[in-house]
């Protein structure tokens, strides 16, 4: 069987850069009302303030079913919200079946521990999501990865910093399931061949049409990569291109 | 995405996940008591109010109500009044160490080796695919988890334990996994580790952790599934030996 090569690996990786362009579209939307808002207020945010706003900034993308996004929200450097050391504002949509096992999700708040006292606390700054955006001041896409605390499933985050002045107060983001990502970027790299990989920088595959290459396994050796990785603009993802369209 | 949370937290997000399938006032009652006695929720934790707590497990309030009072009967939590009131666990060790006991009594040798086949089915396939799935930073990041755990005392053992077999569920890339894993750790989780009673037993499980998480650095994904496999037969070994050694207590 052979197939006509319909799109360039470079085309396609530009498709996929797209893709994830359109969410980070939204991140920072809410990203530039933090910082005005943090601006407005010469720099001191208080925990209700924050709330209202990340609330009112998400909510409507989290309902928005055009878009993969499952949960939205920032989480605030320590120390930056006034009366709060540490502090989450994070909401899951109403795809997300997160802790509620069958019943009929709503968009709803992710209860989260904010004491480092209790045994339940996490310091979220050694988390991915986290640190790289810290040491690179760039967006980043951590994943895939099972988020058993947040999604109960397969997921990709993307974090965005958020600034005030040279500062950084925290960071924006977005959990995006991989079967989205799957269902909306399968048809663009079927059009460029049958052996098509997308992988993330540590070389995670994502979503590849090979049957053989399974989503979570890692490309390890340069043989199995087949051909030099085409970058998806900077998002960080890379794509392996199929031989033009042989079988 | 957040994890604002210990890893112990994914123990917890089992403890709190809903109850499916008829069974009430006892199942809750059991899993919360399990959830103390694993150490997974430790002394002074406050629970969930009744209404959040049967909010989480879906089941009725008056079914909350009732599993907390019989935890209250066991000496497991305290409840208070008033402002800053609530119920909080009450650790006591010797108190937790019968009940398991009790449990161990009660169960029979064909459940309780089902109940092992079943977790290593899991277990065992979780370390498979997560050797073969785990980046080196991956890798690193278990190291460090395992050389964090204190195995000089058995509540910070079972948890580190219950953590490192959420993780190594997390490596395997599969969302699946890491929910039967945790439904499990809930279930017989208790039961099963009861051996890091023993200094002896803790020494060896930390051995077993640091090779499994060689054996991942070098790839080589049968090792690190023979180790798994193991691990959970010595467990359950043991718990058939002490058994015996109840049932003879029983029939003086």
């Amino acid at each position: 069987m052979t197939s006509t090569t319909l799109m360039s690996v470079e085309d396609c990786a530009g498709v996929v850069a797209e893709f994830f362009v359109s969410v980070y579209a939204r991140v920072d939307e809410w990203r530039g009302a933090i910082e005005a808002y943090t601006s407005d207020r010469d720099g001191t945010v208080a925990r209700s303030g924050i709330d209202w706003l990340v609330e009112a900034s998400v909510e409507r993308d989290l309902a928005d079913h055009r878009l993969p996004i499952v949960g939205a929200g920032f989480v605030a450097a320590p120390g930056f919200v006034s009366d709060a050391e540490w502090h989450l504002a994070w909401w899951l949509g109403d795809a997300n079946t997160f802790g509620i096992g069958t019943d009929r999700p709503a968009i709803r708040r992710l209860d989260t521990v904010e004491d480092p006292s209790s045994d339940r606390f996490r310091d979220y700054t050694t988390l991915e999501w986290w640190r790289i955006p810290r040491k690179t001041g760039r967006r980043h896409i951590t994943g895939p990865y099972v988020d058993y605390l947040c999604t109960d499933e397969y997921t990709l985050t993307l974090t965005v910093p958020v600034f005030s002045g040279a500062e950084m107060i925290g960071v924006a983001g977005a959990d995006l399931y991989v079967k989205d990502v799957e269902r909306a970027l399968l048809p663009p790299l079927r059009a460029v061949g049958p052996d098509t990989t997308l992988v993330n920088a540590a070389g995670r595959v994502l979503v590849s049409t090979n049957p053989h290459v399974a989503t979570g396994s890692v490309v390890r050796s340069a043989s199995e990569k087949g051909s030099a990785p085409v970058p998806c603009g900077d998002t960080g993802l890379f794509m392996y291109g199929s031989h033009q369209g042989m079988r | 995405m957040p994890k604002l949370t210990h890893a112990r937290s994914l123990p917890v997000a089992a403890v709190f996940s809903p109850l499916e399938g008829a069974g009430r006032a006892e199942i809750v009652a059991k899993r919360l008591s399990d959830a103390i006695v694993l150490g997974v929720l430790p002394n002074g934790e406050r629970l969930p109010s009744e209404s959040a707590l049967a909010k989480q497990l879906g089941v009725a309030t008056v079914t909350a109500r009732e599993a907390l009072e019989t935890l209250r009967r066991a000496g497991l939590v305290r409840t208070t009044r008033g402002r800053g009131g609530g119920s909080f666990v009450t650790y006591r060790a010797g108190a937790h160490d019968r009940m398991l006991d009790e449990r161990l009594r009660e169960i029979s040798r064909v459940e309780l080796r089902d109940a092992a086949v079943h977790y290593t089915a899991i277990a065992a396939m979780a370390a498979e695919l997560a050797t073969e799935r785990a980046t080196d930073d991956d890798v690193e990041n278990l190291r460090s988890l395992v050389e964090g755990i204190d195995s000089s005392r058995e509540d910070t053992a079972r948890r580190g334990q219950a953590s490192f077999s959420l993780e190594m569920a997390a490596l395997s890339q599969s969302a699946r996994l890491v929910h039967e894993e945790l439904k499990l750790q809930a279930e017989i989780g208790a039961l099963l580790w009861m051996f890091l009673r023993e200094q002896d037993y803790r020494d060896r499980s930390a051995v077993t952790q640091r090779k499994i998480v060689s054996a991942m650095g070098a790839l080589d994904h049968d090792l690190a599934r023979r180790l798994t496999v193991r691990h959970i037969e010595s467990a359950i070994e043991w718990l058939i030996d002490t058994k015996v050694g109840l049932d003879a207590e029983d029939a003086q």
